[in-house]
């Protein structure tokens, strides 16, 4: 019989098997937006109210905010990617160790919350099961109302999630790679449409059910001025297994859920395939947000032999994601500006698309300009867009540029592209070729 | 020459940009170590467009106070490192120029409001303590005596007994753990923690003072 790892050992290795997890956000609306029926009792500990503070900081400089390690390495899957394939070290947390572990470190102000996942041992229920338990003591035992990220396992089944759903703040399932071929590549055992579509599709229905009926059913008790049979009926309700509401009657999955992609290790999966799926995801199943992980080789892989992916491309598509995620871009418009191979271009995908859009239009007179048409330019974000569009309102006229440098907008990046008492700022562009350049001619019109 | 005030600047207007209102400075500026009661008056005088915009040398006095108070309170709500003991006391090491313990204190009150909080300042030599109903109060005497003086009333707590392990090694496991190589970046980590938080007394020789896994001291 082999030697029982210690606790610190499985942080060791477990820890480094969920390295390229890379979500670190802490971001929860809980208990600022929703009434806390039980958040004055003075036995909780936590808070998700700062969410988003961070207590250190890893040497690539990444946020360290959540106790991110596997519950578990061992596997039934065999992902040809994967850190876990390598490690030969198999060993698992017990809830127990988990639990209190996490509770000594956030008594020592180093983390803000939990980051659960985990590999596959045995089945996905029996793994989610335990993964559950450790996040029950968490909630129950130790009293924690803090943040809770719960990783969903492939192929878990719609009960577990429904309990997952309950105890955490976000819930995530990893898509690895944008379509069913693509993760066939990498993946082969992983069946893309029932084990992460299904599922993906279930935490959204769950989640929407769930919520329309307690928000429903409270705002009917408020009207009767029924706030103490309602503090009592959750407390009922929260000794028969938290089925319908939450402790703090808040609205279950408050960060909603993510997902996260491998970028580049499926040879043909271009940034165009990537960028469908989760404007998909946004239109589909609520998708909260994507996360990008560059593939990276690990030895003793079957990709060990593969060259990294560029951290460029994951940073290009972020940019991207936030395009269609906050400025609404359509899905087209970022087809425009790809590559032959389906790629995104070197560079600020906003300012690919700038040049695209306004070398037809001309630039833009804040004056006169629709919110759409701001957020078309560079350096000016929705927050300026919406102040322009406030003062405008209040019949301000843009005369000058530090106007709109009080406004936040970033000059340097939007003034090509801005007209201001009929003039437009001059470029190199204009010298080369005159004859051609829209923005010359209207500064002499 | 005078110059005229723009009457209709966007800040203004707008209400919701750079700067902070009256009321805000009013409430936070005396937080600040070299406040005067001068500088209220003043600031009364002022309007609220001309200080939101920091053109004026009152104006980039006042919002550098208000940024000086903002940051030291937010380093150290994220930087301080607490210890438990068994009787549900929660105490720690901070270092404040300010008058911003209060904001600190009830930061950790939020998260642990069952427990007793002494935060010892090593600028004033002072220790402040909130208790479990939320009340503050400061004591001029060393971090050991207050946390054995309020222990002393205290009988051991199971909940708090349970989780009596170092937790240091467990820390230091961790974050050495979550190195990936090829994302190394000296200067978004250099950012992200300035060298002026390594002077904390948290961070003093903590885990965080290193690059590539190892301790600063190793390069010198």
């Amino acid at each position: 019989m082999g030697k029982v790892p210690s606790v610190l050992e499985k942080i060791r290795i477990l820890g480094e098997n969920s390295k390229y997890d890379i979500c670190a956000s802490t971001a929860s609306s809980r208990t600022n937006k929703y009434p806390k029926l039980f958040g004055d009792s003075k036995k909780w500990i936590g808070a998700t109210a700062s969410a988003g503070i961070c207590h250190s900081y890893s040497p690539d400089g990444r946020c360290m905010s959540l106790f991110k390690t596997l519950y578990t390495n061992k596997c039934i899957y065999n992902c040809k990617y994967c850190f876990s394939q390598s490690c030969r070290h198999k060993m698992s947390f017990t809830p127990e160790e988990y639990a209190r572990t996490f509770m000594k470190l956030y008594s020592m102000n180093v983390v803000e919350g939990v980051f659960i996942s985990s590999a596959v041992c045995g089945s996905a229920d029996d793994t989610t099961e335990e993964m559950l338990e450790a996040i029950r003591l968490l909630r129950f035992k130790y009293n924690f109302r803090g943040y809770v990220h719960f990783k969903c396992l492939p192929g878990v089944s719609q009960y577990l999630l429904k309990e997952a759903i309950s105890l955490s703040d976000r819930i995530s399932i990893n898509s690895e790679a944008s379509t069913k071929e693509h993760l066939a590549e990498i993946a082969d055992q992983k069946d893309f449409k029932n084990d992460i579509i299904m599922r993906q599709r279930w935490l959204k229905q769950i989640r929407v059910k769930h919520n329309d009926e307690t928000l429903k059913f409270m705002k009917d008790l408020k009207q009767d001025n029924q706030l103490k049979y309602q503090e009592a009926m959750i407390k009922e309700r929260r000794e028969d297994g938290y089925k319908k509401f939450r402790w703090d009657g808040a609205p279950i999955l408050n960060s909603g859920q993510t997902t996260q992609f491998v970028v580049g290790a499926a040879e043909s999966e271009s940034d165009y395939d990537l960028l469908k799926r989760i404007d998909w995801g946004y239109k589909e199943i609520d998708l909260r947000r994507a996360y990008f992980s560059s593939f990276i080789p690990i030895e003793g892989t079957p990709l060990a032999s593969k060259q990294a992916a560029p951290l460029t491309r994951e940073h290009r598509l972020y940019q991207s994601d936030w395009l269609l995620r906050i400025y609404h871009y359509k899905l087209k418009d970022l087809k425009e500006i790809l590559t032959e191979d389906n790629n995104l271009p070197i560079g600020d995908p906003k300012i690919h698309l700038a040049r695209q859009y306004f070398k037809d239009h001309g630039p833009v007179d804040p004056n006169l300009a629709g919110f759409q048409e701001l957020l078309k330019v560079p350096g000016i974000g929705p927050i300026s867009a919406k102040r322009i569009i406030n003062l405008r309102s209040r019949k301000f006229k843009f005369k000058r540029r530090q106007d709109l440098k009080a406004v936040g907008v970033v000059l340097k990046r939007a003034d090509p592209y801005l007209l201001l008492n009929g003039t437009n700022q001059t470029t190199i562009q204009n010298f080369i070729d005159p004859n051609n350049s829209k923005f010359l001619q209207r500064e002499i019109v | 020459m005078k110059k005229e005030i723009n009457e209709k600047d966007p800040l203004q207007v707008v209400g919701c940009a750079k700067g902070h209102s009256h009321e805000e400075l009013i409430h936070n500026l005396p937080r600040h170590y070299n406040y005067t009661p001068n500088l209220i008056q003043k600031i009364k005088e002022i309007p609220e467009v001309i200080l939101r915009n920091s053109g004026t040398l009152i104006a980039k006095k006042v919002n550098r106070m208000m940024r000086e108070v903002t940051t030291e309170a937010y380093r150290s709500k994220q930087f301080t490192r607490t210890e438990m003991n068994n009787r549900g006391v929660l105490f720690g090491v901070v270092l404040l120029k300010h008058r911003v313990m209060d904001l600190v204190l009830k930061y950790f009150h939020e998260r642990w409001p069952e427990c007793i909080i002494c935060l010892y300042n090593e600028h004033s030599g002072k220790t402040g303590i909130i208790n479990e109903r939320g009340v503050i109060q400061e004591i001029d005497s060393t971090l050991k005596n207050v946390v054995e003086g309020v222990s002393k009333n205290h009988s051991v707590i199971p909940y708090f007994d349970d989780i009596q392990f170092s937790g240091r090694e467990i820390f230091e496991t961790l974050y050495k753990s979550q190195f990936i190589s090829e994302r190394e970046n000296q200067n978004y980590f250099k950012r992200m923690i300035p060298d002026k938080c390594f002077e904390l007394p948290g961070m003093r020789g903590g885990v965080e003072k290193r690059f590539r896994n190892k301790k600063i001291n190793d390069y010198l």
